[in-house]
């Protein structure tokens, strides 16, 4: 009985918090659900009505939303292939703990802690055409120049870059607090064995690691699919509908065409659209609580 | 023989691994101390250019730079230190309380909010506070940014609680102190350097935000990245006092890098949940 009281005197620390999602999110979601299905438009001086499910017709089920998908999909799995080896890597090669690892390990995790926006500005100023030092230093080795910001393909690419500059210190902070809770006995039998440094890594370690790859894949992939400040200072999802994503594309309907209701429609045809990982992830947490 | 090539090769993957990590953090301030000509110069100029102060006193000449510092500083600690209060105590009882009222709800909703991509709830946000008339408004987005930041702060703090061990609580708890004398007195101190850990991975979050006030401020309660960003839109694209503006965002990360270097590492892993 004293439990069962304890229980909700327990409970009563979660109130604010509480009060404090359902003001900032499910009152949002609700009324986006609501918005969705009208015609609202910010600034007009009509009064929006409902259109049904109009919204969902014209925007969601529109090639430009598929096409806004695969971009997502394309910027997350190109991005996806370049951090986790770089990351796994580098962790690899700090978890030796050769002299100045600290060091190392510091300023290599700098890139993730920065203000995205002035990232991408800076990287912008890099990745410029003509006084970029990025496409100087393709010219000094004989190279062409890029386009970078210009041609769809490279500005896809580009947003790629800067986002795995800036979060493959991410997965590779993941791997390293992975390495560090390893038992040393099957490595020292694969060395025992005469197995390659490398070999072993790939062998032995990385199947030892699957649970941190499995999470940092999954943190990864929202992450990339909520992808927004560096496109926006980068492209906004120029050149033409190149770099637009899912995200962008939810802002420019929004803010730049100013329809709140097609918005909304898309927003909730996206939070639908990332569901799947976010089951995934909740499983991932609970079944972790269990061994931990 | 083979070992030492080994030790080489890590060294210089490791020493190329920083040189990309760091050049355009160099890049920013070294073009923030550089003429126009200079910073347009082709080849680039690495380090012999004469440096000047001119692109921060550009910055630092507009009354409008020192409203934007302010607000972004007011903004980020309010909602820093209400996103760590109401954090800690939902922290509490998540890190001692395997069972209580509503504990997977809570879990499920905090997974829930870190997944969302942002602007899908700005959109109706926007909607809601532009209708309440609560558009530019400090303390709305003071609120937005605390709720955004409040599952990290809570998933951090679970953690540093959790490493206090519960036998110091008992005892207290026995010595007839109550439960909220045990959690001031006892409890609180303990976890001091955890919510200190925790306020500046948190303050971090929102002072790189950029989403939210994009949204929500208008000119009188702009942000630093709001501003830094609004130099691509404006004609011509003056690298200089954007740089200067850019090193002004990124130095108090690198100093409070250099503060919690020791938890860095601790902190940011049990992170995993950045917001």
């Amino acid at each position: 009985m004293d439990s069962h009281r304890q229980r909700w005197t327990v409970a009563s620390l979660t109130v604010p918090t509480w009060l404090m999602l359902l003001a900032m999110f499910a009152v949002p979601l609700g009324s986006g659900v609501y918005l969705s299905t009208r015609s609202d438009k910010i600034g007009s001086f009509v009064p929006g009505v409902g259109v049904g499910l109009d919204n969902y017709r014209r925007d969601v089920m529109s090639g430009v939303f598929v096409e806004a998908i695969v971009t997502t999909l394309i910027i997350t799995f190109v991005g996806l292939l370049i951090q986790f080896p770089i990351g796994f890597g580098l962790a690899a090669i700090l978890h030796r703990n050769l002299r100045g690892t600290q060091l190392f390990r510091t300023a290599l995790l700098v890139p993730m802690l920065l203000t995205p926006v002035a990232v991408g500005l800076m990287w912008r100023f890099m990745l410029d055409t003509d006084l970029g030092v990025i496409n100087w230093l393709l010219d000094s080795v004989g190279l062409s120049r890029i386009g970078w910001l210009g041609e769809p393909w490279a500005a896809r690419m580009s947003i790629v870059l800067v986002d795995s500059w800036q979060s493959t210190p991410f997965v590779m902070l993941m791997a390293l607090a992975g390495l560090a809770g390893l038992p040393e006995s099957p490595l020292e039998a694969a060395r025992v064995d005469g197995a390659s440094p490398v070999r072993a890594f790939v062998h032995v370690i990385l199947p030892m690691l699957r649970p941190v790859v499995y999470v940092t894949l999954l943190i990864r992939l929202i992450d990339g699919l909520k992808l927004f400040d560096v496109i926006f200072i980068l492209t906004r999802g120029a050149p033409g509908r190149a770099t637009q994503t899912v995200g962008l594309l939810t802002y420019n309907t929004g803010f730049n065409f100013l329809e709140t209701g097609r918005a909304a429609a898309l927003g909730i045809a996206v939070t639908l659209l990332t569901l799947p990982v976010y089951v995934l992830w909740l499983r991932a947490q609970r079944a972790a609580q269990v061994v931990g | 023989m083979k070992r030492r090539g080994g030790i080489v090769a890590s060294y210089g993957v490791l020493v190329i691994a920083v040189v990309v990590a760091l050049f355009p953090v160099f890049w920013t301030v070294s073009t923030s101390i550089k003429t126009r000509v200079d910073s347009f110069a082709n080849p680039p100029r690495f380090f012999r250019f004469e440096p000047t102060g001119k692109n921060y006193r550009i910055l630092f000449g507009k009354e409008q730079f020192w409203q934007i510092a302010r607000n972004t500083v007011v903004i980020t600690v309010t909602s820093t230190i209400l996103a760590v209060a109401i954090g800690s105590l939902t922290a509490y009882a998540l890190a001692r309380h395997p069972r209580f009222g509503g504990r997977r709800p809570l879990e499920a909703a905090m997974v829930l909010v870190r997944t969302l991509p942002g602007i899908v709830v700005m959109v109706p946000l926007f909607q809601v506070v532009t209708r309440l008339g609560l558009y530019d408004s400090r303390f709305i987005i003071i609120l937005v940014y605390a709720a955004a930041n409040l599952p990290f702060a809570i998933w951090l703090m679970t953690g540093f609680i959790g490493q206090i061990p519960i036998e110091v609580e008992e005892c207290a708890r026995t010595d007839g102190a109550n439960r909220v004398r045990t959690f001031l007195h006892v409890v609180l101190p303990l976890a001091l350097p955890g919510v200190a850990a925790t306020m500046i991975f948190v303050a971090l979050l929102s002072w790189n935000e950029f989403l939210i006030p994009v949204l929500l401020a208008g000119e009188g309660s702009k942000t630093l990245p709001v501003y830094i960003a609004g130099f691509i839109s404006a004609r011509t694209l003056d690298w200089g006092p954007m740089a200067a503006a850019s090193a002004l965002a990124i130095v108090p990360i690198a100093v409070f890098t250099a503060l919690i270097q020791r938890r860095l590492v601790a902190g940011l892993s049990s992170g995993a949940v950045k917001g």
